[in-house]
C-alpha cells in the first residue's frame, strides 16, 4: 500500500474545516459545471464525510477483532501440529490460518508492521526466501511444502503466534482510514488477481483458490457495511452488479471444492478452470471498481481547467 | 495503484488534475505514415461488409492475434459479449475522441494511450469462432459450420495445449502496436466475464522498401505465391465458404493459425545454397532458383526431377503448380513474432502463420500433408494455434459478427 493515507487524513479535516466545497479563485478557464456539482450522485444525495464512516468502520473492526480471535485459536493448533510433527495436520492448520487472514483485507493498512510480521512475502527482501526478515505464514509455508519441514516451520510459527496476539490487542485501538477502507471494496480483488492468480502469493501450498474464496467474502463484508453509503448514490446501479459478479465468482469456486470443502491446487487446474476463475474474478473488478468513488470520503477537488464535454 | 491518491500539497494539484481529467477536445492530425511501408493506410477500413475486414484487406505491419474462451453463464450473455465485440470494434476502426475520464465517471472509460484522438490507423477487427464454442454449453451445435473441427496434431508438431485452440479469436490488425494494444484492452474490457483470455501472440511485418513479398524470419521473401486478394472470382474459390454451410456462415470463411517457432540460431548456421535448395528460392533476390525475378513461374514442367528446384523444396511441395493440386490453394496472411527466449537461450520467434480457405481439409491439411517430413522441418516447429470460422460480415450499423448464431 502505497496511498499516503496520514496526508489524505490531514488534508480532509482541513478542507471540510475551511472550504465551502469546491470555490476557487485561480481558475483563469472557469469550468463549464463546477467541480462540487460533478457529483457522482445526480440530484440531492450529499457527498459523503469521513464522519459517514464511523459506523462501517466501528462495525468492520468488531467483525476483524473476531476473525483475528479465531485467527488465535487457529495458529494454536498449527502449532501444535508442528510440536508433533504431524505434517498433514500442519499443512491443514496453515491453509486455514491464512485462509482467515486472507478475509480480512481492508485493514491491512492499520495494521502497520505487524502486517508483514503476518503475511510478508520474499519479494522485496535482499536475500528473499533467506533473508531473516522473511517470516510470518509464507515463511512457514514454505517450510511445509517445500521443506517438508516441522521442524524448519517451528520458530516462524511462534513468531506468527506473537504477531496475531499483539494484532488481536490492537485491534481496538487502530484507525481505518476512511479513504483506504472505501478503495479496498474494490482492490482487495485486484490484490487477489495480481497476487493469488499469478501463482505469486502462495507458490508452495498452490493455495490461491483458498485465499481467493477468502478473500471474496472479505470484500462482501467490507461492502456489507458501506452499502448504506452505497445505495442512496448508486443510480447506476453498481453494487447489484458487482454482488452478481462476486455471486458467480463464488458459485464458480463453490463447484471447484471437494466434499470436505478443500479446493484444489491452483497451479495443477486446468486451463479452462483456470481461465473461468480468472475471467470472473476479473469480471469482478470491473464492477467493484465503481464503488469507491460513489462514497469518495474527501472533499471535492477544485477545478483547474474545463471538461471537454467528449473527452 | 496511485490513481486516486491525494497529492500533498497545493501545488500538486494542478498536476494531478491535468493527469486525470481531459484535455478538451482536439489533438491534431495525426502523424505523417511512414513513406513506403507496405499496406499503411490511414482512412478507416470499414468494419461493415459482406465478409469481415482483415481477410483480404492488405496486411499492415502489426496484428495481434488472440484466443479467447466463453465463459459466459448463458446463450444470450454470450451473445451480448459478441455484439459487444462489433459494437466497440465498429467505433474504434472508426476512430474517436477518447473519453479519459471525469470526475463522478467512475474508471477511466477508454485507456487513453492513444490520447484525446483516436484514429483509424488501418485497424481491423476480424473475429472469428472455433469448434469448442458449438459444443453443448450454449447449444449451437447445429450451427456449426460445416467442415469446422479443431485444429489437427500433425507429425512434425510440438503444440503446447496452453497456446492452442479457443472458443473465440480475435485478429486485429493496424499500422502502430499502440493502436492495437488500445483495441485488444478495449475489447477484453467489453467483454470481462463472458470471454476469458486462452492465448495471445503478437506479429509483425518488415516495413521496408524492397519490393514484393515480405521477409520472413528465415530471411527468404515469404507469400509470393499467394492467390491475388483483389482477384474477387478466384477469392469466391479459394477464400469465401458456401456450400453446404448453415444459411448464417455463407460468406464466411476458415482460418487456420499455426504458430511456427524458426530454430533461427541453428538457420544461421547453414550455408545460403543449402538454405535456398530447401526453400527452393533465392535468397536475394526471392526468384525461384534458376529464374531472375520474384515473380517468374519456377517452371516445374523444366525440370521434372528436381535437378534446379528440389522435389522436396518448400515452395515445390506446398504449390507443386499442376492442375490436380491448384484446388488445394490458400491464401496467407501470416506475420512474423519474437518474444523472449527459451531456457536454453535461443530466441523464441518465428512466423505465426495464418491463412484463410474455404474448406480446411481440401485445403490447407493438403498443403500441410504435402509438405509433411519436408527438409525444411528441421528448422521450424509449430507450437500452437488452432482453426476457426470467421463469419460472414456485420451487414450494417445494427448487425454484428455472429448474430446468425443468435437467430
Amino acid at each position: 500500500m502505497l496511498r499516503p493515507f496520514a496526508v489524505v487524513a490531514a488534508l480532509a479535516l482541513v478542507a471540510l474545516a475551511g472550504c465551502g466545497g469546491g470555490k476557487d479563485g485561480h481558475a483563469s478557464n472557469p469550468p463549464a459545471q463546477p467541480y462540487s456539482k460533478r457529483s457522482t450522485a445526480p440530484g440531492a444525495v450529499a457527498r459523503v464525510t469521513p464522519a459517514d464512516y464511523r459506523r462501517p468502520l466501528a462495525t468492520y473492526k468488531r467483525y476483524v477483532g473476531r476473525q483475528l480471535g479465531t485467527l488465535l485459536g487457529e495458529v494454536a493448533v498449527l502449532r501444535a501440529a508442528i510440536a508433533r510433527h504431524d505434517l498433514a495436520g500442519a499443512r491443514a492448520a496453515w491453509l486455514k490460518a491464512d485462509a482467515r487472514y486472507e478475509s480480512i483485507g481492508a485493514a491491512y493498512g492499520a495494521f502497520g508492521d505487524l502486517d508483514a510480521a503476518v503475511n510478508g512475502r520474499p519479494d522485496g527482501l535482499p536475500g528473499g526466501v533467506r533473508s531473516p526478515e522473511f517470516t510470518g505464514l509464507h515463511r512457514i509455508e514454505l517450510a511445509l511444502w517445500r521443506h517438508r519441514s516441522t521442524r524448519d516451520a517451528a520458530a516462524p510459527a511462534r513468531h506468527l503466534a506473537r504477531a496475531v496476539a499483539r494484532l488481536r490487542a490492537k485491534v481496538g485501538a487502530m484507525t481505518i482510514d476512511p479513504l483506504e477502507y472505501s478503495l479496498r471494496a474494490h482492490e482487495i480483488l485486484e490484490d487477489a488477481i495480481h497476487l493469488q492468480l499469478s501463482g505469486q502469493a502462495s507458490p508452495w501450498s498452490g493455495s490461491a483458490l483458498v485465499a481467493l474464496r477468502a478473500e471474496v467474502r472479505g470484500t462482501e463484508v467490507v461492502l456489507g457495511t458501506l452499502r448504506p453509503l452505497i445505495v442512496r448514490r448508486d443510480v447506476g446501479g453498481a453494487l447489484p452488479q458487482a454482488h452478481r459478479a462476486l455471486s458467480r465468482l463464488s458459485a464458480a469456486l463453490a463447484r471447484m471444492e471437494r466434499a470436505d470443502g478443500s479446493l484444489p491446487r491452483w497451479d495443477r487446474l486446468a486451463q479452462r478452470n483456470r481461465e473461468l476463475v480468472d475471467g470472473l474474478a476479473a469480471g469482478a473488478a470491473e464492477q467493484l471498481a465503481y464503488v469507491p468513488e460513489l462514497i469518495d470520503p474527501r472533499p471535492p477537488r477544485p477545478a483547474q481547467r474545463p471538461f471537454g464535454d467528449s473527452g | 495503484m496511485k490513481r486516486r491518491a491525494f497529492l500533498g500539497g497545493a501545488a500538486a494539484l494542478g498536476a494531478g488534475a491535468a493527469i486525470d481529467r481531459v484535455i478538451g477536445p482536439g489533438g491534431g492530425a495525426p502523424a505523417a505514415q511512414a513513406a513506403g511501408a507496405p499496406a499503411v493506410s490511414t482512412a478507416p477500413i470499414a468494419f461493415e461488409g459482406v465478409h469481415q475486414a482483415g481477410i483480404l484487406t492488405p496486411a499492415p505491419p502489426h496484428a495481434i492475434f488472440a484466443a479467447f474462451d466463453a465463459i459466459a453463464p448463458s446463450r444470450a450473455e454470450l451473445a451480448t459479449a459478441l455484439e459487444a465485440l462489433s459494437e466497440r470494434a465498429r467505433r474504434l476502426t472508426r476512430g474517436y475522441d477518447a473519453l479519459l475520464g471525469a470526475p463522478g465517471e467512475g474508471p477511466t472509460p477508454d485507456s487513453g494511450i492513444l490520447g484525446p484522438r483516436v484514429t483509424p490507423d488501418g485497424l481491423t477487427v476480424t473475429v472469428a469462432f472455433g469448434a469448442s464454442l458449438f459444443d453443448s454449453r450454449y447449444g449451437l451445435a447445429a450451427r456449426k459450420p460445416r467442415a469446422l473441427k479443431p485444429m489437427t496434431t500433425f507429425a512434425d508438431d510440438a503444440l503446447v495445449a496452453e497456446e492452442c485452440h479457443g472458443d473465440v479469436l480475435l485478429q486485429l490488425c493496424a499500422n502502430s502496436e499502440m493502436t492495437l494494444l488500445n483495441a485488444l484492452r478495449d475489447l477484453m474490457r467489453a467483454t470481462r466475464g463472458s470471454l476469458a483470455p486462452r492465448w495471445k501472440v503478437e506479429g509483425f511485418l518488415p516495413v521496408s522498401k524492397e519490393r514484393g513479398a515480405p521477409r520472413n524470419l528465415l530471411g527468404f521473401k515469404d507469400g509470393t505465391a499467394n492467390p491475388a486478394a483483389t482477384d474477387g472470382r478466384l477469392m469466391d474459390r479459394v477464400v469465401w465458404a458456401r456450400d453446404g454451410e448453415p444459411a448464417w456462415a455463407a460468406g464466411g470463411t476458415y482460418q487456420v493459425v499455426r504458430i511456427i517457432r524458426n530454430r533461427v540460431e541453428f538457420w544461421d548456421r547453414v550455408a545460403r545454397q543449402e538454405q535456398e535448395l530447401m526453400i527452393g528460392r533465392d535468397k536475394g533476390t526471392g526468384a525461384p532458383l534458376g529464374r531472375t525475378k520474384e515473380g517468374d513461374d519456377p517452371g516445374y514442367p523444366s525440370d521434372p526431377k528436381g535437378d534446379r528446384i528440389p522435389m522436396d523444396a518448400h515452395i515445390r511441395l506446398a504449390r507443386p503448380r499442376t492442375p490436380e493440386t491448384e484446388g488445394s490453394r490458400i491464401l496467407r496472411r501470416g506475420y512474423s513474432y519474437s518474444r523472449g527466449l527459451d531456457m536454453s537461450g535461443q530466441l523464441d520467434m518465428g512466423l505465426v502463420f495464418c491463412c484463410f480457405q474455404a474448406d480446411v481439409e481440401k485445403q490447407f491439411e493438403v498443403v500441410q500433408k504435402r509438405l509433411a517430413g519436408e527438409p525444411l522441418i528441421d528448422y521450424v516447429v509449430p507450437t500452437g494455434g488452432g482453426y476457426f470460422f470467421a463469419p460472414p460480415g456485420a451487414r450494417d450499423s445494427q448487425d454484428w459478427v455472429g448474430s446468425g448464431l443468435f437467430v
